[in-house]
């Protein structure tokens, strides 16, 4: 088990708080693009923890099972017996395919975990809100972010990675105070190869999403 | 573990059930190019503009033209996918050079299409208004309202889905096919069922090139289909066959509608009664038969036709923006988006602001929203989709020569040659009759000004190509991979 993981800030945790506001819990980009995001942190804590690695086979990106040890989790447990069961397809194959259950999956572990309460339904709204249980904890990630890049302070590798996802969703406008290019910059660039390839390839499927036509 | 190997991958067909079949990409295809509008708007003002009756016959040769360029290009969309399909071919086949230029020429024409809409939808709005409320509005007021709902629609990321297209679609066919057949029941005295507007020597005739341009016009969208690959059902299949079938109801519906139009008004009049009646012109017999209530409903329809059209053109250039800030051809504010609702937020406000500049400019110099905004910039964008289309086919006989793949020669060289040549031809045709396009005098200078914004666009863009070869390697290898370009500079 990472040692992120015991501290308690999961990757996907944080996203999920960043991707929501953290009164009204309602997404604050939209669907598709949360949904590849959060995919993204899914398989960015399995790589975090040593459990996948991303290369090219046969052509393409695709991912490899480093260690199947169990997770602990449902999401990130859910998405490793899928890629060890079907090894073949490319990296945004698993994206795209995640992303249809990430933001129900990783919810759900943190209604679990007592982060957010359980949305009530509403039949005014397709969408369900994730209130969050303390707005401290919720504006946490995106205020460490933000206090690291104004400090010009190095960030630890899961909080890289969550800026790199962050931005890939092109959310860095809306939740950066300020944008230094150079620090963000540096700041992927200082990361492994798997997890730079993590966020080059949630940043392309942001970009279908936004040219597909539906 | 040995159980699931047996079952089917559960990761194949969740993502499938997303995936679209043959109809639904016809649909998408076959309303970009808004059936009513042309057969209302362009034909009507292809018979006003250029004179010559052969509109019918333009619609069948190019409908063939573009079936034997589509051979090559739905076989090119199996061996690379992009959103962006024509520069991303051309920079495979090319070199990213051509592929810049490419980019920037489609940026063009597909702004001259889109902005020509606007002439279009204030006038055919005009007369509907003046009807319900008896009030005279300029054309441009109308046009800047439509122009703001799109701009907003556009920044909201409203794509019309599916559903909508599909019921607004077939209500805009069964219309056409309606007022055709009332045409069809009332032939002119003197000329009957003629047929001259199929014969040759009616359209072989100085103004071919003008009638070829807005013909080209009016087919472009169909070029889409393949943007669908990846979102397609089985790629090999749905792409072809909704290309095909698509070009085939598209050349047919608008060759017979432009028939049938001359069948109450008679051949040798039509020109003159288009040049009288504008856009009515399609709506005046079956008003006349069925009651104004129906021709108003036509009217209506017209108007959300080219609704769907600017929307859809919209989308495809703030996309197309939005590519190209991707990989950094365009400064990278353009590959930003808005954050609630995931538009191509640069490329959009771009867009809009394009539309906006011309349609004050119309309006300033009170110039003809049909005949010089409409017909000159769909022509001016119908020579730009042509130049598109023959680089296209060009690199796709480059591109296999480069990388040989297991499909026939006749998929690969011989259609592809075909098309290049046929396509060659009709640009001349175009450029030499640019002049009938315009309105002007053949000696003009100003026919040769508009075309040669293509020249500077495909020289600029080349220079700059090069340019990032030496300067920015990093980007150039990146042309052509839109939206993916992430993927290869960061590793």
């Amino acid at each position: 088990m990472s040692k992120d993981h015991l501290s308690g800030f999961r990757l996907a945790d944080d996203l999920f708080f960043v991707l929501h506001n953290d009164r009204t819990g309602r997404m604050r980009l939209n669907q598709r693009v949360t949904g590849l995001g959060l995919a993204g942190a899914v398989l960015g804590e399995l790589m975090l923890a040593g459990r996948i690695t991303a290369g090219m086979a046969v052509g393409e990106v695709r991912l490899a099972v480093v260690d199947m040890t169990p997770t602990g989790d449902n999401p990130t447990q859910e998405a490793l017996n899928h890629i060890i069961a079907e090894p073949s397809h490319s990296f945004r194959t698993w994206l795209q395919f995640l992303g249809q259950t990430a933001q129900a999956n990783v919810a759900a572990r943190m209604i679990e975990s007592g982060h957010i309460h359980r949305p009530r339904r509403s039949w005014l709204s397709k969408t369900p809100a994730y209130i969050p249980v303390d707005t401290n904890t919720a504006v946490w990630p995106t205020g460490r972010l933000n206090l690291a890049m104004q400090r010009r302070n190095a960030l630890t590798e899961q909080d890289a990675v969550l800026l790199g996802l962050l931005m890939a969703c092109g959310g860095e406008r809306a939740f950066l105070w300020e944008r230094d290019p150079e620090y963000l910059a540096q700041t992927t660039a200082s990361l492994p190869a798997h997890l730079r390839e993590l966020i080059a390839q949630t940043e392309a499927a942001v970009g279908d999403a936004v040219i597909s036509r539906r | 573990m040995s159980l699931k190997e047996h079952r089917p991958s559960a990761v194949t067909s969740a993502l499938a059930k997303d995936r679209l079949g043959v109809p639904s990409v016809i649909f998408f295809v076959i309303s970009a190019a808004a059936p009513l509008t042309v057969v209302a708007g362009s034909v009507s003002t292809a018979y006003a503009a250029t004179g010559v009756t052969g509109v019918p016959l333009g619609f069948l040769l190019l409908g063939a033209i573009l079936g034997i360029f589509a051979v090559g290009y739905v076989t090119m969309a199996r061996h690379v996918v992009n959103a962006g399909a024509f520069y991303a071919y051309t920079a495979k086949g090319l070199g990213r050079p051509v592929g810049v230029a490419t980019a920037w020429v489609a940026l063009l024409a597909y702004n001259a299409l889109q902005v020509g809409l606007y002439g279009a939808i204030g006038a055919s709005t005009q007369p509907l208004i003046a009807d319900a409320f008896g009030v005279e509005l300029p054309w441009w007021v109308i046009a800047l309202f439509f122009w703001a709902l799109t701009g907003a629609l556009g920044l909201m990321r409203v794509d019309l889905n599916g559903k909508i297209l599909a019921i607004l679609l077939l209500t805009e066919i069964a219309v056409v096919l309606l007022f055709d057949v009332v045409d069809l029941v009332n032939p002119a005295p003197g000329t009957g069922y003629s047929l001259d507007v199929f014969d040759p020597a009616n359209l072989f005739v100085p103004g071919i090139g003008a009638v070829i341009a807005t013909c080209v016009a009016s087919f472009s969208g169909f070029e889409s289909s393949v943007v669908f690959a990846e979102e397609s059902k089985d790629p090999r299949r749905t792409v072809p066959m909704a290309t095909y079938i698509a070009l085939a109801v598209i050349s047919i519906l608008y060759a017979f509608s432009a028939w049938a139009m001359t069948v109450p008004i008679g051949t040798d009049k039509i020109v003159q009664e288009a040049r009288d009646q504008g856009p009515n012109l399609y709506f005046a017999t079956p008003g006349e038969q069925l009651g104004s209530t129906v021709s108003t409903i036509g009217s209506v329809l017209l108007v959300t036709s080219i609704m769907a059209a600017l929307i859809a053109f919209h989308n495809t250039i703030s996309r197309y923006f939005f590519a190209l800030g991707r990989e950094r051809v365009l400064p990278e504010i353009f590959g930003q988006t808005s954050a609630p609702t995931g538009a191509p937020l640069t490329g959009s406000i771009t867009q809009t602001i394009v539309g906006f500049i011309v349609i004050i400019l119309y309006a300033l110099f009170d110039l003809d929203p049909f005949i010089q905004m409409f017909f000159v910039f769909g022509s001016f964008g119908g020579l730009g989709v042509l130049l598109l289309l023959c680089a296209t086919s060009v690199s796709v006989i480059a591109y296999f020569a480069k990388n040989p793949a297991p499909e026939t020669a006749w998929r690969t060289k011989i259609a592809p040659a075909i098309a290049s040549i046929l396509l060659l031809i009709v640009i001349t045709l175009v450029m030499v009759n640019f002049d009938t396009v315009l309105g002007v005098p053949p000696d003009s200078w100003l026919r040769w000004a508009l075309p040669v914004f293509y020249v500077v666009a495909i020289v600029f863009g080349v220079l700059y190509g090069l340019s990032l070869r030496k300067k920015r390697p990093e980007v150039y290898a990146a042309i052509g991979m839109g939206a993916h370009a992430s993927v290869r500079s960061g590793q």
